[in-house]
């Protein structure tokens, strides 16, 4: 194909959160001069920003106080005294929070590559909080035995997207702030490049490159409640798959307990790190019941599903009993004002209550997608059960599933995940295009396909809003394929989504300009919705047992005989999802599966 | 407030202009049913889904940390994620909402932000670290991270920059945001440049320029104050031996521990 209008780099990476700016600035560090990220959203307005907590990294620069039990106050470990963290631990409590669907592999590589990362943020001007000492602070988080999310107050994504960003531009990384991808060209199995449409004017464009690096996040937007934003529509799941690419364990979506009421965002885990307390309607701390040793700090799928349980019988707080509380009025004011500012802030914003003076009322929210683009632990994508790969595709973070979260990721192991994936990913890409890698042909003319697909959208003049759509599909997805999920209802969820994607063939796109036409972009997010979101029914339809998030009442153990594989989804000529599985590497010797108690 | 309050019809006067088919703005009203809770963000939301998909707009997070959507919602500079209707329709049933002020428009409340990332690149955002690099973090105390606070915590929506008079008369002037940026760096123990970032802020379209009119301060959706660090940063400017020195006489123990 040659056309003026076709723009290349060497390296071109979609999304500006952590994942792919690391990506980007690491392979311009590592000597690649030829690279540009393409974000759908101004670099600084990616997801990871909102990410509050911390990220997990054995520094072993605090310690539970002698003698005060594991909910006790903590303090910065003395020089010389033994540490209480391990890389060890810190795998093992992945490992556990995993349900032992995690690759061990790739865990134990998060874990030791875990303190370089977060110790080169430092280096890179990132403002964390600090011990008496000045060391990196660091407090307990949910599924964690030891304290080790390292963190900045309650705004820990913002602090490092920031630097992260900053670093990008130092190393004369190029941004294509506002340029939509709507199409990724994979042909013989080898990546081409991608079809973006620049936001701003409307115009389609072709972008080649050796290496596409996918680090585009997740994707909670299929669900009613959610603490994702807008923007967390799936795009990279559901254009991987169509150009090809296997995706692997979609059926796992983590809720997060503590979503504000009605709002969905979050109210951070960090909120319970620091010991707040989780309260239902007859003023009980429920969790005694359901995680007698850790309480409010287990793992999120089990405290989520302890609160939909109190939720279902009955003991919900608000008006429509949909509510729990999050007491954290013991922890008193300075504590509240020093650690969880912005958290207090929100609360107060949103739901008119101060955490210093009342409970706040909140509820399980979809919040992280497990599953996404198998990779290989240096970023690679695969392009089956078997290994192979997608040459000069790789892809990190939340749209990636290397797999470290298995089917349950721990709090604080995202942040940790998109830094040390993106990173790796970046080293790989600049080994791959200092190696030779080669521009491949583009075969036909993608960029003039799109255009006309658009046209074709413009024209179509249906009468269903994609709007209408889109809330059919939340609704169906939280009520069929949430938090507790049975083969009646995911039956009945797939025929939904399948008659929600005939409908979207009748849609109208209201807005038909040229100019800055996000109503366009949403019709386009719309459609990767409902291509992805069969994928999770459809995964978790097949799945007959329980295992972390994904949780079946009519098969309600874990089945390690038979299940303990990762789903993998390909798309058919048809256009339908086929299904293949997946070994999970595991150190038998080391961290052979056990039952799963807190 | 009753519930019948609360779900009462209300008037969203939206300014619109889209440049390739308005010759300049006009206003133009929807009806939004408030339900509780309810943000300008979620009344946006409804009328592009529902009423008119061209109304067009920034937005992401929903919660006020991506800074996407900052615009002009009853005569000032806020986010409209953070902002709950209620609060806006108490006159005439009606709340206005329009761009950012000062920047050239895109679309509706889309506005060109190109002078502001500008003005942000201006200031070299990123750390300039110390030659010798430790093993482990730099030490630094609580105090010093405290110290940083409003510039850490800045989204970079733009609400400060939009507000500022001397940004509506000189675009060349580094904006109260930038400045914030340079002050993170200026008294952050681990930066090396703090010469070089004071000689920039002193230039003529500088510090110098802050009227003090405060603006700034009244439109953050973060309650910062991007006055008082100009303020610092003028001050040290004044005195930016002196500081020099004293920094670099701090960075000699960026490795030891904070005494108690």
């Amino acid at each position: 194909m040659q056309n003026s209008d076709v723009i290349t780099h060497d390296v071109i990476v979609v999304g500006a959160g952590l994942a792919g700016t690391w990506a980007a600035m690491t392979a311009a560090e590592n000597g690649v001069k030829d690279v540009a990220v393409l974000s759908k959203i101004h670099p600084l307005r990616s997801h990871s920003g909102a990410a509050q907590g911390g990220i997990a990294a054995v520094l072993n620069n605090v310690r539970p106080v002698a003698g005060t039990g594991p909910r006790g106050p903590l303090e910065q470990i003395p020089p010389g005294d033994d540490p209480v963290d391990s890389f060890d631990l810190h795998m093992f409590d992945t490992i556990k929070g995993s349900d032992w669907l995690g690759d061990q592999d790739a865990i134990e590589i998060m874990v030791k590559d875990a303190p370089d990362v977060v110790i080169q943020y430092e280096h890179m001007g990132c403002v964390f909080s600090r011990t008496k000492d000045g060391r990196i602070n660091q407090r307990r988080f949910g599924g964690h035995s030891a304290p080790r999310a390292n963190f900045s107050a309650d705004r820990t994504g913002h602090v490092l997207l920031h630097t992260i960003h900053e670093q990008a531009l130092f190393h004369n990384v190029h941004f294509y702030a506002e340029w939509y991808v709507m199409d990724l060209i994979i042909e013989e199995n080898i990546v081409r490049g991608v079809v973006a449409i620049n936001v701003l004017t409307g115009d389609i464009k072709m972008l080649r490159a050796k290496a596409v690096m996918f680090g585009t996040g997740g994707y909670g937007q299929a669900y009613k409640v959610t603490s994702n934003a807008y923007a967390n529509t799936g795009d990279g799941v559901a254009l991987a798959y169509n150009a090809g690419a296997p995706l692997m364990d979609m059926e796992f979506v983590q809720f997060h307990p503590t979503g504000l009421y009605r709002h969905g965002f979050l109210m951070t885990e960090a909120c319970r790190g620091e010991g707040g307390y989780l309260i239902n309607k007859l003023g009980e701390r429920f969790m005694e019941k359901y995680a007698p040793d850790k309480m409010e700090l287990a793992p999120r799928d089990l405290v989520s599903r302890s609160e939909q349980i109190e939720i279902n019988e009955g003991r919900g707080v608000m008006e429509d009993g949909q509510g729990i509380f999050l007491d954290m009025r013991h922890l008193g004011r300075e504590k509240i004002l020093e650690r969880l500012p912005e958290v207090r802030d929100l609360a107060i914003a949103f739901a008119h209550v101060d955490p210093i003076e009342e409970p706040v009322p909140i509820q399980p929210t979809a919040h992280y997608s497990m599953g996404g683009i198998p990779t290989t632990v240096d970023g690679e994508v695969l392009a089956n059960a078997n290994g192979d790969l997608i040459t000069g595709f790789y892809a990190a973070g939340e749209v990636s599933c290397v797999s470290v979260h298995g089917a349950n990721r721990l709090g604080t192991n995202s942040l940790l995940e998109a830094s040390v994936f993106g990173r790796r990913a970046g080293r790989a890409i600049a080994e791959f295009i200092k190696g030779g890698a080669k521009l491949h042909p583009v075969p036909g003319d993608p960029a003039e396909k799109n255009r006309k697909m658009v046209q074709q959208l413009f024209d179509n003049d249906g009468s269903e809003l994609v709007e209408d759509i889109v809330q059919d599909l939340k609704m169906t997805m939280t009520n069929k394929v949430g938090i507790f999920r049975d083969e009646e209802g995911l039956k009945s969820a797939l025929d939904d989504i399948h008659k929600l994607q005939e409908r979207f063939k009748n849609i109208r796109v209201m807005d038909k300009s040229k100019r800055f036409n996000t109503n366009l972009s949403m019709t386009l997010e719309a459609s990767h919705l409902l291509t992805f979101s069969e994928l999770i029914a459809a995964g978790a339809l097949n799945r007959q047992e329980s295992r972390g998030a994904h949780s079946r009442t009519d098969f309600p153990k874990r089945d390690d005989e038979n299940w303990l594989k990762h789903t993998m989804a390909h798309k058919d000529e048809d256009g339908r999802p086929k299904f293949s599985y997946k070994d999970v590497t595991l150190y038998w010797d080391r961290f052979p599966p056990q039952e799963r108690k807190y | 407030m009753s519930n019948n309050d609360t779900q009462r019809t209300v008037t969203v006067r939206i300014q619109r202009f889209n440049p390739d088919v308005d010759k300049k703005p006009h206003m133009q009203d929807y009806q939004v049913k408030m339900w509780p809770g309810m943000t300008i963000l979620d009344a946006l939301h409804e009328i592009k889904t529902h009423q008119d998909g061209s109304v067009t707009y920034r937005r992401s997070c929903r919660h006020g940390i991506c800074g996407s959507c900052a615009m002009h919602i009853n005569g000032r500079n806020t986010l409209a994620c953070k902002t709950p209707i209620i609060n806006e329709v108490k006159k005439n049933n009606t709340v206005t909402i329009g761009p950012l002020p000062y920047l050239p428009v895109i679309k509706d409340m889309v506005v060109d932000r190109t002078s502001f990332w500008e003005q942000y690149l201006r200031v070299k955002p990123w750390l300039i670290p110390p030659d010798d690099i430790p093993e482990r973090e730099f030490r630094m105390s609580q105090e010093e991270v405290d110290a940083l606070h409003d510039a850490e915590a800045c989204i970079m929506c733009g609400a400060c920059y939009s507000s500022c008079a001397v940004i509506g008369l000189n675009k060349k002037y580094l904006g109260p945001h930038a400045l914030l940026k340079a002050f993170l760096r200026v008294l952050d123990p681990r930066d090396t440049a703090p010469g070089e970032r004071l000689e920039i802020v002193s230039q003529a379209d500088g510090v110098a320029r802050c009227h003090t009119i405060f603006n700034c301060i009244d439109a953050c959706p973060k309650g910062l104050n991007p006055t008082q660090a100009i303020e610092t940063l003028r001050k040290l400017a004044q005195k930016r031996q002196k500081y020099e020195e004293a920094k670099a006489e701090r960075q000699k123990h960026l490795n030891e521990p904070i005494p108690s």
